[in-house]
């Protein structure tokens, strides 16, 4: 029989296995871990300010989210040390399998446990606050929106997955520390594009009617970059930083 | 199977460790890659196995470039590294999540190994002594039916009784359609399997000949000093010298003997074979 070589679902399936078998027990200590403390911190507040339960909310999602992030950074720790690497580098399954297996653990896979996790823990704060006195102060419906709080995690996970792969040491830090610059540096770029064009608009101003007229340059900036930047963040950038991954991945070496 | 053409590798610009480099390895044949440390031996067998690409020229297996790391080419390599780690997982466990993956993978052989190497199914792989660790990925990689297998120092780290047993289990298991590389400088230990013999030395494949080859052509037998040998060298009570044969009589391989005579004298041996 032919095998496939860039993509076979049963090899997937496999890999996946094989990730989180290799570390089941470091990511059952790291994300019991987390659990735990969230569900010890709820339930005290349950007890002691029950009304502030549902604010916790988004300490679960900030606790999730860097968990993620550090978790995706240390997916591909075979890759990085040379004893490991050999059995990862050789084992037979494509770089796409590779690529979509560390994606899929690390970012669905992940968020739909987190909310799992989020979900039993506020149960757990309402089943000791029923015991107690009776009420059920975490509200589940908060969950509702946490839709779009997902698609963030999942949209910023895969920056820190390419770092996963780029970076042979310190994976997180390095991606945090590289984001930082990234985004030090677009931010000086589009202040001084910004202030260049601005400063040229200020003369252009005109007053119809009684009414000051929004220069088309100025509504280009508050309306359509905006619009453009939005979709760039939702559409574009889980696959360009998965396709950036993928050839990361191809030209790695021991 | 595995053809090399015009190779060049560094792991710098400046430093080139391999120079338009030649290799073809054929099926059924237990190949022992020697050289000096530093050589590039280990580099070679990663260069084959895809885990180091070549700079210029090309490395192909089975017709496909190694540096691709196809799953269909990577089904057919198996790779035992001097240096390794283990996960903490039970041997069984390890098999249960790797096995599947080569699908010619043979589960009574690997018992069988596993008997013959008196592990057990149930012991955990991070608590194996070095020794022991080695024998558990030889089984395991003996047991894919690798077609090419790459084997990187193996009898290092392991025991006397261990290294006439690693012969046994090799010459037991391989079969003509797979190619085993031995990498090794203990060139005692595997006397009596490699054949045929590869040198390299200097970026360069110095020596490629089979032993029935190298019977025919060289006699290893102890030399007078000063006589006409290609190499010599001191030995207890006299020299010990590798001499062209011109009478047709054949006498036992030394290949520590033929490495070092190779390494000293490539030029004049190599002529005796065009001879």
């Amino acid at each position: 029989m032919e095998t496939n070589n860039l993509f076979n679902f049963k090899r997937l399936l496999l890999l996946m296995r094989r990730q989180i078998f290799s570390s089941a027990k470091s990511l059952l200590i790291a994300f019991g871990g987390m659990a735990g403390t969230l569900l010890i911190i709820s339930l005290l507040v349950a007890y002691f300010n029950p009304p502030a339960l549902s604010g916790m909310v988004p300490l679960y999602f900030v606790v999730m989210f860097i968990g993620g992030y550090v978790f995706t950074s240390n997916i591909y720790f075979e890759l990085h040390q040379v004893q490991r690497s050999y059995s990862y580098l050789t084992l037979p399954v494509s770089l796409t399998e590779r690529l979509v297996s560390a994606w899929l653990i690390t970012g669905p896979l992940f968020a739909v446990f987190s909310l799992l996790a989020m979900l039993l823990i506020g149960l757990a704060g309402n089943l000791v606050m029923q015991l107690l006195n009776g009420t059920m102060p975490f509200n589940l419906v908060i969950f509702t929106g946490s839709l779009k709080t997902i698609g963030i995690y999942l949209v910023t996970q895969s920056v820190f997955l390419l770092g996963a792969v780029y970076f042979r040491k310190n994976n997180f830090l390095k991606t945090l520390l590289a984001l930082f610059l990234v985004s030090l540096a677009l931010n000086i770029y589009s202040g001084l594009v910004g202030w260049g064009l601005f400063r040229s608009l200020s003369g252009d101003m005109v007053m119809m009617e009684g009414q000051v007229v929004i220069a088309p340059l100025e509504n280009l900036m508050t309306k359509v970059l905006p619009a453009v930047f939005k979709f760039i963040f939702w559409y574009l950038t889980i696959p360009f930083f998965l396709v950036t991954t993928w050839f990361s991945l191809k030209e790695r070496q021991v | 199977m595995v053809s090399i053409k015009k190779l060049s590798f560094g792991y710098n610009k400046k430093q080139r460790l391999f120079d338009q480099l030649d290799l073809e390895l054929a099926p059924g044949n237990i190949y022992g890659l020697l050289g000096k440390n530093g050589a590039g031996k280990t580099t070679l067998l990663r260069i084959i196995s895809g885990l180091v690409f070549p700079r210029s020229g090309a490395c192909t297996v089975s017709g496909y470039a190694s540096s691709d790391r196809l799953p269909s080419v990577l089904q057919d390599i198996y790779l035992l590294p001097e240096e390794y780690h283990l996960p903490a997982l039970r041997i069984d466990s390890y098999v249960s999540v790797n096995a599947p993956f080569y699908n010619r993978f043979d589960h009574d052989k690997f018992s069988w190994l596993l008997g013959e190497f008196q592990l057990h199914p149930k012991n955990m792989l991070n608590q194996l002594s070095y020794g022991q660790k080695k024998k558990f990925l030889l089984a395991f990689g003996l047991s894919t039916n690798s077609r090419l297998m790459l084997m990187d120092e193996p009898t290092n780290g392991l025991d006397i009784p261990s290294k006439s047993q690693f012969r046994r289990v090799i010459a037991a298991s391989i079969s003509e359609e797979q190619v085993l590389v031995i990498s090794t400088h203990q060139v005692r230990d595997l006397e009596s399997l490699i054949d045929p013999v590869i040198i390299i030395d200097g970026g360069k494949i110095i020596f490629n000949q089979s032993v029935e080859h190298i019977s025919r052509h060289l006699l290893f037998e102890p030399v007078k000093e000063g006589g006409r040998a290609l190499y010599a060298e001191e030995t207890f009570g006299g020299y010990a010298g590798i001499l062209p044969n011109t009478s047709g009589k054949e006498t036992r391989l030394d290949l520590e003997l033929l490495f070092n005579g190779v390494t000293a004298n490539s030029k004049e041996i190599n002529q005796v074979f065009e001879n």
